[in-house]
């Protein structure tokens, strides 16, 4: 097993989140936040 | 479990950070700034700002961390992240404002390679990214990551895809009406091509899914943004992206000595040369590079590559979407399901942010929306061309009395235009004098007040720079960890296929698309 198949006790190898949906939400909320504040304050 | 770690690493991590910064706001570190290029360092602001927040930042978790009591729960598990995101950012902030700079100014020194007029770094991509990959496979394998920061490193991904989405901002769909149509015809059905090849082969030769979509992006598209693009997108894990970059910046430097041999040995014209480059070469840099190398003395080959690639990128979004549905399709297809409620349950939705920026970004809302990465042309005070520039009487004499020597028809009358407006009237007179200035026809001085006119109408809109830095960072901070998650093992078992099916796919797009041009492509477009 590399360490990519590694397994965890929450998340996974690759995310701290439990599903990808959940991360890309995460990434989604991110990115609309630094979005707004070029947008107000650039 | 308790995740915490007690361990006085993150705080450990804040007060290097904060030295920097001290270094770097004090003067200490000016005659080593000055050694990596005094007043071209473009880092300065950044090292008198970000090194401060995040040490301060650092300090205050670390010492939570250190002497706090911690109890199992959310907070516990989230906040557990900070030391090993912390590290990553300290290695990022480390490659991207020492160890690049300096691998930039030992190649610098070693002068330029042959005809490409570029520097062997910026021909191999030595950028803090590519270095930022280097580095982490270096911690991770050497060294390996320390307890306290494996949580951390799994924060890596989350800042690609933010990255990702962000990326969105950098492009806009009203560029391509800029394009010339055969250069959509030619780069649309190559790119597609090449991405349907590469994940047709990958299925024939049994890669993972992951390995086939990210490696289809990276041939297809162009070079390191689209892998990055796409890796979350089909899910790849970071040796497949590490392979993807170095399958595609290793053939890049192939090509760029390549190009220039065969297109001389056929008698290529600038533009044909100029269309081969731009769709069969796949890093920008080295798209640049084989141009320049094909004709030193003008920018006529180089504007056509350029064209090219620009309509390459814009590809990008479509080739995202693509990959988000065919990955889905496949991972499911063993079991029968319902292919749209699957693509609706399991389509990566950061895609869609990717595409949501991209329109408002071509609406015009962060930047004139002919803006390419921020940059757009703009001869009227409403996008940003200030009256002051237009040209004094003395120099349109200069220009006016030197333009009998300017033999070609297309040049003369975008001068004569230049002359009799005070100012460069549309994109394409202002690529004719670039290539004007490239030929070195006209005196110096009269060169110099037309590099002041091409630099008048062309602006960077601040909001895109500001989108830049974020992307870079994020970026940074996502491939530090992702080098991080690469180790020898998996490196080998990953095994040598994706360079084959690179090289092969490779070799077919640059052959096919020689053919082609050759075939359709004349003087002008």
């Amino acid at each position: 097993m590399n360490d990519e198949q590694q397994e965890f006790e929450r998340g996974s190898s690759l995310s701290i989140f439990g599903s990808d949906r959940k991360e890309d939400f995460m990434a989604l909320i991110f990115a609309l936040a630094i979005a707004f504040g070029v947008y107000v304050f650039t | 479990m308790v995740y915490t770690k007690k361990s006085p690493a993150l705080f450990i991590i804040g007060i290097i950070m904060l030295s920097i910064w001290f270094m770097a706001d004090s003067g200490i570190l000016a005659p080593y700034i000055e050694h990596l290029g005094g007043k071209k360092y473009k880092y300065t602001a950044e090292l008198l700002q970000i090194p401060l927040y995040f040490g301060i930042l650092s300090v205050a978790i670390g010492l939570w961390q250190w002497f706090g009591n911690h109890t199992e729960n959310h907070w516990d598990y989230y906040s557990s992240t900070v030391a090993g995101a912390m590290f990553i950012l300290l290695i990022a902030m480390l490659v991207r404002w020492f160890v690049a700079p300096e691998i930039a100014v030992i190649s610098t020194a070693m002068g330029k390679v042959g005809q490409t007029g570029s520097y062997i770094h910026k021909l191999l991509g030595l950028n803090y990214v590519v270095i930022g990959i280097v580095v982490g496979i270096l911690v991770v394998n050497v060294f390996k990551v320390p307890e306290w920061a494996r949580n951390g490193v799994r924060v890596s991904r989350l800042g690609l895809k933010t990255g990702v989405i962000l990326l969105g901002t950098l492009y806009s769909a009203a560029e391509l009406k800029n394009l010339g149509g055969l250069s959509i015809i030619m780069i649309g059905f190559f790119v597609l091509g090449s991405v349907g090849i590469v994940l047709w082969m990958g299925s024939r030769m049994k890669i993972p899914n992951s390995m086939g979509g990210v490696l289809s992006a990276g041939m297809g598209v162009c070079g390191v943004s689209a892998t990055v693009a796409a890796a979350p997108v089909v899910q790849a894990k970071s040796v497949e992206i590490a392979y993807t970059i170095g399958t595609i910046l290793l053939w890049g430097v192939g090509c760029m000595f390549a190009f220039p041999i065969i297109g001389n040995l056929l008698g290529m014209s600038h533009v044909q040369f100029g269309a081969w480059a731009g769709t069969g070469i796949l890093n920008s840099a080295q798209v640049a590079g084989a141009a320049l190398a094909f004709q030193p003395d003008g920018i006529e080959t180089l504007k056509v590559a350029e064209i090219f690639n620009i309509t390459r990128v814009l590809i990008l979004p479509i080739i995202v979407l693509w990959l988000a549905v065919w990955y889905v399709k496949r991972e499911e297809s063993a079991t029968q399901v319902n292919v749209g409620r699957v693509i609706f349950e399991k389509f990566p939705v950061f895609v869609l942010g990717f595409i949501l920026l991209f329109a408002l970004s071509t609406t015009g809302i962060f930047a004139p929306a002919n803006h390419y990465k921020g940059k757009y042309f703009g001869n009227t005070t409403e996008t940003g061309f200030k009256e002051s520039k237009l040209l004094k009487a003395d120099q349109k004499t200069l220009l006016q009395s030197e333009i009998a020597s300017v033999q070609r028809d297309d040049r003369r009358t975008a001068l004569q235009r230049l002359i009799d407006n005070g100012k460069v009237m549309s994109i394409g007179d202002d690529d004719t004098l670039r290539g004007l200035i490239n030929a070195k026809v006209l005196s110096k001085d009269a060169n110099s007040i037309l590099k002041a006119a091409h630099k008048s109408v062309r602006h960077t809109a601040k909001m895109i720079k500001a989108f830049r830095q974020w992307i870079t960072w994020l970026f940074a901070f996502g491939l530090v960890g992702l080098g991080m998650q690469i180790t020898i093992s998996s490196m080998k078992q990953a095994g040598g296929q994706p360079a084959v099916i690179g090289g092969v796919v490779g070799l077919l797009k640059a052959t096919l698309s020689l053919v082609v041009v050759m075939m359709l492509v004349s003087e002008t477009i």
